[in-house]
């Protein structure tokens, strides 16, 4: 390969793994489910992967997938326990779930290495089956924002009553987005373990859960594509920011307050949004010109008895 | 169609003695209705009786604080909303409730999905919802010219229409409508009672809650009236727009007969 591949080798695969950890958070927050324990399966599944490539030799997949199993197996109980809770709440519950992780790692003992961590996780894994699962990956949440999955998804999100209305079984869905998450934690860290062929309770710390959000709101929220616009800019901006040395916490900090104000959807929305301006201006659209508002009242609801005029009733006529 | 009760068709779905209390105050209380096969039943009652909280009860979107629910002489009130959508109850929602992000008709879809069948890693792959449900919703509430329009741009009217397409996507056997025709002209109110109406000589049993008393009258087969969370009364149309509790109740000191 070029000599440009090999000098990033490092950044390159480090842009996949963060792509795979910003999903874990992503897929739950389309679903309206604000978790980090995505980031809680990232150290399980870097643990798990080192401790069976260390102690037993398992070849990487299948260190790998171990620690996916766990972190599944770990998100559905999650999702038992915490399924009372919404919003910011959840949120915490789930960090808490990621501090109680690092917490173990560090009193794990010969385990987890203590506070050093692991080292000598040697494996086979190459960056090319890094990017293939990643591939993979990829299309099967591609195929999860498109047709019914896509549909059922966004109603879970923006309307659970409705949702049930139509037969969406949302808290089932809600637990499948913690397993989810927790397998795509989990590669993530499995992965990172390998490749690194070490891991400690730093790697694997509330830093995360600070990067992964990061990505998301700058990249986009809503799709794949700003998860990996995010993981791009927040694995390469540390190399463009060398030059200013330590204000790069503060053009971070900067960054994200910007998008966050400015941009709510991400660069991925402003990207669909002038799409969608462009296409719009060839061709309006027949019969919709006035704008209704779903959350208005009718008008017609103050005096239910008189008669309405035929040109009234509209409650949300511009 | 003033049937004599004991002529009347079997109940596809019954409440009984329906109370939702939150806290202190008693949203519905001692509340109960018959939904008979085919006919079209009509909930009358000022703004805040408890109509909408009744709808959510039936639906099984608030908990009951006491009564039965009975679907084809089953009881369902432990079962889980979006089951009962599966058994074929499908209702609107008072305010339009359509996802922005959607076109009007993914909104539908959203409703088809249902019939779709295959959860799980299934669905995960499935493209299309039952396009004859979605096509045939479009066509019964003149959509078509908006399909691909998004819910924001249009009038409030045509989102009610939108609400009732994904309902009848769902291909239901009962049907809750609530406040179906808010915020529309006479024409399009028109419009709304002619489907009603069809859709009622196709064999679909309904639920309307409604404020416009005439539309009510020229709908429904059946009309209960609904004060304070409590029953009124019940029977005909005519009569019970008639009845002087109702015209105490709801039409208030205008006394005004719709009928």
């Amino acid at each position: 390969m070029s000599y440009w591949y090999d000098a990033h080798l490092i950044l390159i695969q480090s842009t996949f793994v963060s792509l795979l950890l910003a999903l874990s958070i992503q897929f739950p927050l389309r679903m309206g489910v604000f978790s980090f324990a995505g980031i809680g399966s990232y150290g399980i599944g870097a643990y798990a992967a080192a401790i069976m490539t260390i102690r037993y030799s398992w070849p990487a997949f299948a260190a790998i997938g171990a620690g996916m199993v766990v972190a599944m197996v770990a998100g559905y109980l999650l999702a038992l326990l915490v399924s009372r809770l919404d919003g910011l709440y959840l949120g915490m519950a789930t960090i808490a779930f990621t501090l109680i992780l690092t917490v173990v790692a560090i009193n794990g003992g010969s385990l987890t290495g203590g506070a050093q961590g692991l080292y000598g996780a040697i494996s086979t894994l190459q960056t090319g089956q890094v990017i293939l699962v990643c591939a993979v990956v990829v299309v099967l949440l591609a195929l999860s924002e498109r047709g019914r999955m896509g549909r059922r998804i966004d109603a879970v999100r923006e309307d659970p009553e409705l949702a049930v209305s139509v037969g969406i079984r949302v808290i089932r869905m809600r637990r499948m987005a913690f397993v989810v998450s927790g397998a795509l934690g989990a590669c993530a860290g499995g992965m990172n373990a390998l490749l690194r062929t070490t891991v400690s309770p730093d790697d694997v710390g509330f830093s995360l859960v600070v990067l992964a959000l990061t990505m998301i709101i700058v990249g986009g929220s809503r799709s794949w594509a700003g998860a990996l616009i995010g993981s791009v800019i927040f694995t390469w901006l540390p190399q463009v920011l060398q030059a200013v040395g330590d204000w790069q916490t503060v053009v971070y900090g900067v960054i994200v307050a910007l998008t966050a104000v400015y941009v709510p959807s991400g660069l991925l929305g402003v990207a669909q949004n002038g799409y969608r301006r462009m296409r719009r201006r060839s061709g309006p659209v027949a019969g919709a010109t006035e704008k209704a508002t779903g959350s208005e009242e009718p008008g017609g609801d103050s005096a239910p008895l008189e008669p309405l005029s035929e040109d009234v009733p509209t409650g949300g006529t511009r | 169609m003033n049937t004599p009760e004991d002529a009347a068709p079997p109940a596809v779905l019954e409440a009984q003695d329906v109370a939702v209390h939150y806290g202190g105050v008693k949203a519905v209380d001692g509340f109960g209705l018959k939904l008979e096969a085919g006919r079209i039943c009509g909930i009358l009652g000022p703004n805040g009786s408890g109509k909408s909280t009744f709808l959510a009860a039936v639906t099984r979107l608030v908990p009951l604080t006491r009564g039965r629910l009975m679907l084809d002489g089953e009881e369902y009130h432990n079962t889980p909303a979006a089951s009962l959508a599966h058994r074929g109850v499908a209702r609107t929602f008072q305010t339009v409730r359509l996802l922005p992000d959607l076109t009007v008709l993914e909104n539908i879809q959203l409703g088809a999905d249902l019939r779709a069948g295959g959860g799980g890693v299934k669905q995960w792959f499935r493209r299309t919802a039952v396009p004859e449900a979605v096509e045939e919703a479009i066509e019964r509430t003149g959509l078509g010219a908006v399909r691909s329009a998004r819910p924001g741009e249009l009038s409030y009217g045509m989102a009610r229409r939108v609400e009732i397409a994904r309902a009848l996507a769902t291909r239901p056997r009962v049907l809750l409508l609530d406040e179906p025709t808010a915020g529309m002209n006479q024409a399009e109110r028109r419009e709304v009672s002619q489907l009603m109406q069809k859709l009622r000589d196709e064999g679909l049993t309904q639920l309307l809650v409604e404020h416009d008393v005439p539309m009510m009258v020229d709908t429904c087969d059946r009309l209960v009236a609904m004060k304070s969370g409590e029953l009124v009364t019940e029977g005909a149309p005519a009569e019970v727009v008639r009845d002087p509790a109702v015209q105490e109740a709801y039409l208030g000191k205008r006394g005004r007969n719709h009928a």
